[in-house]
C-alpha cells in the first residue's frame, strides 16, 4: 500500500500504487439536468462496442433512474452499506475508502453481482421517491416526490480499483490519457475487477472468458473526437475533455472551468476514493442529503451556482457548448452573446449562442382564430 | 498374535474385495515417480494402479492479496510415472459441486502442477517461482475439459434459454463462414482476436504457464503438455502429461507443487489451496 493525493476527498489515502498521474486525464461533466433517459447513448455503445457473443447483457453505459433503479441491481447501495456510515468534515472525507475499508485478504472493499442481479437493466424506471402523492394534491416547488436520470460510464478512476485488484496487473491506465484499459491479451478472467469495481462498469464476457470494459472510445480520443455515448447523446448532457489538478486548473479549459472554477460538476461518490473522472453537474430536484450522499460535500455549492446560470453568461455559454460539436473542445471563450469551442491546436471548432431565438406564443392567436397546443 | 492375524486374513480380503479398493501402494513423504515404458493418457489406465499415492496436504494462499482465507480442499490425491522423457500426475481431489462453467460470477474446479523450470539445488520460490527462478505450471480446467468432451462453443451451451434477436456480423449480408463474417466476429470478441485461449474451442483441456513470481503468469512459448479429467463420483481425477523440466532425468531428484481450485466456492487465480514444495523422485534405470 502507498499514501497517495486525492484532491477529491481533500486527503492524503492508501492506494494498492504509488500515485502515478497521466500526462493528462481523460474527463467529461455530465449535466444530469438535461438527461431524458432516451437511453440513446446506451445503444450508441452497444452497437459500437458491445455487439458481440457473450457481451448481450453488457451496458458500458447505461441510464438509471434514481434513487430505485440499478444496474447492476443495487451496485450503490450494498457497497455504501458495506461501508457503513462515514463522515465527512467540511471537505474533508473523514471515512474510510474502499481501500481503507478491504478486508482481509482482500485489495478494496467489494462485492460480486450474481447474475441475476444483471437481469434487469430498467429496473426501478421513472419510479418516484418522497411523499406519496394523493387525491387533491397540486404542483409545488419543491415537488412532492423526485427522481433523476444517472447516466453512467466507466469513470476512468484516478485510483481504478479493477486496476488495484488485479492480481496479474492486466488493466492498466495510460499514460497519454489516463484511460483505463483491460489487457485482453493479458487477463484471464478472475473477476477480482468486477468485484472490486464500485461502479460496476467491468463485466465478464463468458464466451471470451476475459474482463470488458468501457473504453472511453480511445480510437476517438486519440482523434481528439468525443466518445459515441457523447456524441448522439439527445439531450446534449455530457462534455468530454481532460481534466487537472485543482491548483493546475486552467480557467479556458471546459472541464477544469466546470470542476475547479465554478464547483458546478462533482464526482460521483467521492468518499469511496478513486477519484472518478466523469463529473456531475447534481439534479436540482432531489433531497439534499440524497444528494450529499452521492457527490459529497460540494453539492451544495454546485446547486447554488447552477440555479443562477441563466445570468450568467459564461457558465450559460459552456453550458450551451455540451453536445454541439463531435471534436473535443479543449478551450472556450465568450464573445458578447456567443461562445466560442477551439481544439487542441486553438483551431476554432464550434460557436453557438447562448441564447436561442425564443419565440412567445399567445394562448390565442387571434389572426388563425386557434388555440395553439403544444403538441410534441 | 500370528495364528491370529492368518486367521483375519480371509476376512481382510472379503472386506477389500467388497470396498472394491485395492490396497494401492503409498509414498508419504515424496511423490514418486515409477518408470514405465509407455505413459497412461487417462485416469482409469490401470497402470495407475502400481504408482504409489502420495497424499498432499493443501493450505489456503493466504500469503498474496488477494487471498484465501477459510481452507477449503485439505487434500490432493498424487500419483506420478515417467516414461523417461515425460512425466505424468495423476490428482485426485473431492469438489462435491463438480463446477466445469465460467460464466459472470461462476468458476471452474480447475488443478495445476508447478515444477521448477529447471531442476537445480537452489529451488524456486514455491509460491510461483522468482525473478531468475522460474516455475513451469501445467494447468487443467473442468470447462476446458467439459469443452474437449463435446460442450458447443455456443452461448445456448451456457445459457439454453437465451435468445438473441441479432448479432452484426450474423446479418444475412454476411455469408454465413466466410472470411469477412469470421474477421468482422473477430472484431467483437477481442480476447479471440489476440489468442487469448480463456475461452472456446481447444484441443486439449490444459495450459502450459510459466512464472517468476505472483502475478507474473504467462502463457509458455509451446504448449507442450496434455491431459485428461474425469468426474468421479465426489470429484475429479485427472491425469497431466507434460516434458520432464530442463536438468530433470531418470534418477534424479526435483520438486513438485499442486493447487486445487473449488470453482463452486469462488476460488480463482491466487484464491486457490496450494502445498509448498513436495520432493519429487524420479526412478532411474530400465
Ligand atoms: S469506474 Fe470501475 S472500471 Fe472504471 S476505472 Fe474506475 S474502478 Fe475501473
Ligand atoms: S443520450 Fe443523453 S439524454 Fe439520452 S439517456 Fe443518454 S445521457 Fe440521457
Amino acid at each position: 500500500m502507498s499514501l497517495v493525493r486525492n484532491w477529491q476527498i481533500g486527503r492524503s489515502m492508501s492506494y494498492w500504487y504509488p500515485e502515478s498521474r497521466p500526462r493528462r486525464q481523460f474527463a467529461a461533466v455530465f449535466d444530469v439536468n438535461k438527461c431524458i433517459a432516451c437511453q440513446t447513448c446506451t445503444l450508441a455503445c452497444k452497437t459500437t462496442w458491445t455487439s458481440g457473443k457473450g457481451q448481450e447483457y453488457m451496458l458500458w453505459n447505461n441510464v438509471e433512474s434514481k434513487p430505485y433503479g440499478y444496474y447492476p441491481l443495487g451496485w450503490d447501495v450494498k457497497l455504501l452499506e458495506k461501508l457503513g456510515p462515514q463522515p465527512w468534515e467540511g471537505k474533508q472525507y473523514k471515512g474510510r475508502t474502499i481501500f481503507e475499508a478491504a478486508e482481509a485478504g482482500e485489495r478494496a472493499l467489494g462485492w460480486r453481482p450474481a447474475e441475476i442481479d444483471y437481469a434487469h437493466p430498467n429496473v426501478g424506471e421513472d419510479d418516484c421517491a418522497g411523499q406519496q402523492i394523493v387525491d387533491g394534491a397540486w404542483y409545488q416547488v419543491p415537488h412532492l416526490s423526485w427522481f433523476f436520470y444517472l447516466a453512467r460510464i466507466c469513470n476512468h478512476c484516478t485510483y481504478p480499483a479493477c486496476l488495484a485488484s488485479c492480481p496479474r496487473g492486466s488493466i492498466y491506465k495510460r499514460p497519454e490519457d489516463g484511460i483505463v484499459l483491460v489487457d485482453q491479451g493479458r487477463c484471464r478472467g478472475y473477476q477480482e475487477c468486477v468485484k472490486a469495481c464500485p461502479y460496476k462498469k467491468v463485466f465478464f464476457n463468458p464466451m471470451t472468458g476475459t474482463s470488458e470494459k468501457c473504453l472511453a472510445c480511445f480510437p476517438k480520443i486519440e482523434q481528439n473526437l468525443a466518445p459515441q455515448c457523447f456524441l448522439n447523446c439527445i439531450g446534449k448532457i455530457r462534455c468530454a475533455g481532460f481534466v487537472h489538478l485543482p491548483e493546475k486548473a486552467d480557467p479556458e479549459n471546459p472541464i477544469d472551468y466546470l470542476v475547479h472554477v465554478r464547483k458546478v460538476a462533482l464526482p460521483l461518490f467521492p468518499q469511496l476514493g478513486l477519484e472518478p473522472n466523469v463529473y456531475y453537474v447534481p439534479p436540482l430536484h432531489a433531497p439534499l442529503p440524497f444528494l450529499e450522499q452521492m457527490f459529497g460535500p460540494g453539492v451544495h455549492e454546485a446547486l447554488a451556482t447552477y440555479r443562477k446560470a441563466a445570468t450568467d453568461p459564461d457558465l450559460a455559454g459552456l453550458l450551451a457548448l455540451f453536445g454541439s460539436t463531435e471534436q473535443i473542445v479543449h478551450r472556450f471563450k465568450r464573445r458578447g452573446e456567443t461562445m466560442y469551442g477551439y481544439d487542441d491546436r486553438g483551431h476554432e471548432v464550434v460557436k453557438v449562442p447562448i441564447r436561442e431565438p425564443v419565440q412567445v406564443l399567445t394562448s390565442f392567436d387571434p389572426r388563425r382564430g386557434v388555440a395553439p397546443a403544444n403538441v410534441t | 498374535m500370528a495364528p491370529t492375524l492368518r486367521s483375519l486374513a480371509p476376512l481382510l480380503a472379503l472386506a477389500l474385495a467388497c470396498s472394491q479398493a485395492p490396497q494401492r501402494p503409498v509414498s508419504p513423504a515424496e511423490v514418486r515417480a515409477l518408470r514405465v515404458a509407455a505413459l497412461p493418457e487417462g485416469p482409469d489406465d490401470p497402470a495407475w494402479r502400481a504408482a504409489p499415492v502420495h497424499a498432499a496436504a493443501l493450505l489456503p494462499q493466504d500469503v498474496v492479496e488477494p487471498r484465501l482465507l477459510a481452507p477449503s480442499t485439505v487434500s490432493l490425491e498424487a500419483q506420478s510415472l515417467t516414461d523417461g522423457k515425460r512425466v505424468a500426475f495423476r490428482l485426485a481431489w473431492s469438489s462435491p459441486g463438480h463446477a466445469d462453467t465460467v460464466i459472470p460470477a461462476r468458476f471452474s474446479d480447475a488443478v495445476a502442477v508447478q515444477l521448477p523450470a529447471r531442476a537445480a539445488p537452489e529451488a524456486p520460490n514455491p509460491m510461483m517461482g522468482e525473478a531468475g527462478l522460474p516455475v513451469e505450471i501445467t494447468y487443467w480446467r473442468a470447462a476446458w475439459q467439459a469443452m474437449v468432451d463435446g460442450r458447443p462453443d455456443t452461448l445456448a451451451a451456457l445459457y439454453p434459454n437465451a435468445r438473441v434477436d441479432h448479432y452484426p456480423f450474423e446479418a444475412a449480408s454476411l455469408a454465413a463462414g466466410s472470411p469477412e463474417q469470421a474477421a468482422m466476429a473477430r472484431r467483437f470478441a477481442p480476447a479471440r482476436a489476440l489468442g487469448n485461449p480463456m475461452a472456446g474451442p481447444r484441443p486439449r483441456p490444459v495450459q502450459d504457464l510459466r512464472a517468476t513470481g505472483p502475478g507474473t503468469l504467462s502463457p509458455s512459448e509451446q504448449q507442450v503438455s496434455s491431459g485428461a479429467g474425469k468426474a468421479t463420483p465426489g470429484g475429479w481425477a485427472v491425469v497431466l502429461v507434460r516434458p520432464l523440466p530442463a536438468g530433470l532425468e531418470p534418477g534424479k531428484r526435483s520438486q513438485v507443487a499442486f493447487a486445487v481450485w473449488q470453482g463452486g466456492q469462488g476460488e480463482v487465480g491466487a484464491r486457490k489451496m496450494r502445498t509448498g514444495w513436495i520432493p519429487l523422485a524420479l526412478e532411474g534405470g530400465k
